[in-house]
């Protein structure tokens, strides 16, 4: 068995679940609304990306910079047309109304791109030979970039007069509000952060995988997988799990073919979820 | 009471349905089974996901099951259709045991990503070990003549479940379900046995999925992953139960009769925007009539078969009883 290269593979793939978790988990965090929609809004971008890439032939860092500016704008507008008008409800509306966006995201999808596979062939190909290990050079770029923009919003978060808001946003609402913070604005921002994210990795994803408008789906339910095990509302522990999960998903294929090997990874979402609800580093969260 | 008599209004559908296999057009027979099937999924949605308050997104997973087990039966051992429905439904309710006591440890978003991701592990495992279910390719039944049996099946199913939530709705059980969607803690500190009471409901509400989950696949005469698994069916049932009212007697099926109506409107006609419709019509149900129609006919007025009505039927079904 390839250790090495499996172990590798498996910490470049866990990269762009560690964005993408994150930005989920941000906005559980603040928002207590699970976006089932996330995934889709990645498959979006990552199909937008390749529009961009070959049907308008620009370069490849244009859809770096649009694609999560568009993404975050579409964040900035479901807010308050969707999400701010259930905040009261019981968690099931919200659960619904995500649910049921995302698959309005993917009919959208197909209906613009159709239902097959495309790719950006010819951005970022070739390979790079680390330690006697040969890695995709799109791989790498996207992990690294991926792990990069996690963990400056990490920074972000820890560090900033914007990031102590979402925290104590998230922490307490009723005493943020209290104290001076306009927690509806930092609730809109904090989602259209979080769908910015979703579409930074859709662009990261484009180059280095097959993408077709059911790829959000199968993203999502990794991403669902890797907050659970990292612990909901954990930024650090979202970034770790993301990359055990890689690696746990990596070998999974190898041993037992890619279809059982991705079901590994929700059966270490259950055994998590029943054994330590609140995930690896979770401080526990209110629900 | 004034305006319409919903006894007459019971009676008649009872004649129509009755009547309809012997009158309709196989067109007919086929969207009846298929409306059918739908509300027995929204009645059994509506126990677990109306009543005791859980947001259930695993129930195709058990819809699965029991199209794979009753498959499984027909196609090896040549096991007549209502045999292995039975045998799926008992299947659900033995997976679903187990699974119940373990899930419903957990609350609120948490349930609702695990039930998800079951549904899709267990659609990847139907996908991974081809050399059982066929993988991708399918299992092939034998076609059904005539689709009459199981079009008086699945009414007789539909029925009970629209009975025993009619009971439900009228008893202790179900006002304790009720305490468990409101508050679960308070209702465990009334001595309510919260744990025991969800699971059951749980169970009750994976075994009627299972056996039509069997019945879909003969109906089909073939079943494959994405069939069995289907996220819109879930989607489906739980927009049916949404649209109609969640935790109400006639919710489900008022909703299910919409639904199927516009579905079929939309396949006809859409079929490339199906999906969206739907979403769109759950999204337009969450955001301005998260209550549901039957509640908003109840306030309204114009809708006098409502709750109180039932509570009245049901105070003399209990005084004959007694």
């Amino acid at each position: 068995m390839p250790v090495a290269d499996l172990l590798v593979g498996g910490i470049l793939l866990g990269g762009v679940y560690a964005l993408m978790a994150c930005g989920l988990n941000l906005i559980f965090g603040v928002m207590r609304v699970i976006n089932f929609a996330h995934g889709d809004i990645l498959a979006i971008a990552a199909l937008s990306t390749v529009s961009i890439a070959v049907g308008l032939k620009l370069p490849f860092w244009v859809a770096i910079v649009v694609v999560p500016i568009g993404c975050a704008a579409f964040g900035a507008l479901i807010h308050p047309l969707i999400l701010r008008r259930i905040e009261g409800a019981p968690l099931i509306m919200s659960l619904l109304a995500t649910y049921a966006l995302s698959t309005i995201l993917v009919n959208v999808a197909i209906l613009i791109w159709g239902g097959g596979y495309s790719g950006l062939p010819g951005v970022l190909s070739g390979s790079v030979r680390i330690l006697g290990i040969n890695v995709s050079i799109s791989r790498l770029v996207s992990f690294a970039c991926a792990i990069g923009v996690s963990l400056a919003v990490w920074w972000v978060l820890e560090y900033t007069r914007f990031g102590r808001a979402v925290r104590s946003v998230s922490a307490a609402p009723e005493l943020a509000s209290i104290s001076g913070i306009a927690i509806e604005r930092v609730r809109l921002a904090t989602f259209a952060l979080g769908t910015a994210m979703a579409g930074f990795a859709g662009v990261l994803v484009a180059p280095a995988f097959a993408i077709d408008p059911q790829l959000g789906s199968r993203f999502i339910i990794k991403a669902f997988a890797v907050i659970i095990v990292g612990g909901m509302g954990s930024y650090p522990g979202a970034i770790l799990a993301a990359l055990l999960l890689g690696v746990i998903e990596v070998f999974g294929s190898y041993l037992a073919g890619a279809v059982i090997g991705s079901a590994f990874l929700f059966l270490l979402m259950l055994a998590v979820l029943l054994v330590r609800p609140r995930g690896l580093l979770g401080a526990g969260v209110r629900v | 009471m004034k305006g319409i008599n919903p006894l007459a209004v019971a009676g008649i559908a009872a004649i129509v349905a009755i009547v309809l296999p012997f009158v309709g057009s196989d067109y007919a027979i086929s969207f009846s089974i298929q409306l059918l099937i739908f509300l027995v999924l929204a009645y059994s949605w509506n126990w677990i996901g109306g009543y005791a308050g859980y947001t259930h997104f695993g129930q195709v997973g058990f819809f699965g099951i029991g199209a794979y087990v009753g498959s499984l039966l027909n196609f090896h051992y040549g096991v007549t259709w209502y045999l292995a429905a039975l045998a799926a439904a008992i299947a659900g309710a033995l997976v679903a045991l187990p699974l119940g006591g373990a899930m419903l440890r957990l609350k609120g978003p948490f349930f609702a990503v695990g039930m998800f991701g079951l549904a899709r592990v267990l659609e990847a495992f139907a996908l991974g070990f081809d050399s059982i279910t066929g993988g991708g390719t399918g299992i092939y039944l034998k076609p059904v003549s005539d689709l009459r049996p199981i079009y008086f099946a699945v009414a007789a199913v539909a029925f009970v479940m629209l009975l025993l939530t009619w009971k439900l709705d009228n008893s202790r059980l179900g006002l304790k379900l009720l305490a468990i969607r409101e508050d679960e803690s308070a209702a465990e500190s009334l001595g309510i046995p919260t744990t025991r009471l969800k699971i059951g409901t749980f169970v009750a509400s994976a075994i009627a999925p299972a056996a039509m989950g069997s019945i879909y696949a003969v109906y089909l005469g073939f079943i494959d992953p994405p069939t069995a698994f289907a996220p819109n069916m879930e989607l489906t049932t739980i927009a049916m139960v949404l649209l109609g009212g969640m935790g109400t007697v006639l919710g489900p099926l008022v909703g299910a009769l919409v639904l199927s109506v516009v579905n079929e409107v939309l396949w006809a006609n859409y079929p490339q925007v199906y999906l969206a419709c739907v979403g769109v019509i759950v999204l337009l149900a969450v955001l301005f009539m998260p209550r549901g129609i039957v509640n908003l006919g109840m306030k309204s007025g114009w809708l006098r078969i409502g709750r109180p009505l039932f509570r009245s039927l049901a105070a003399r079904a209990g005084q004959a009883a007694s």
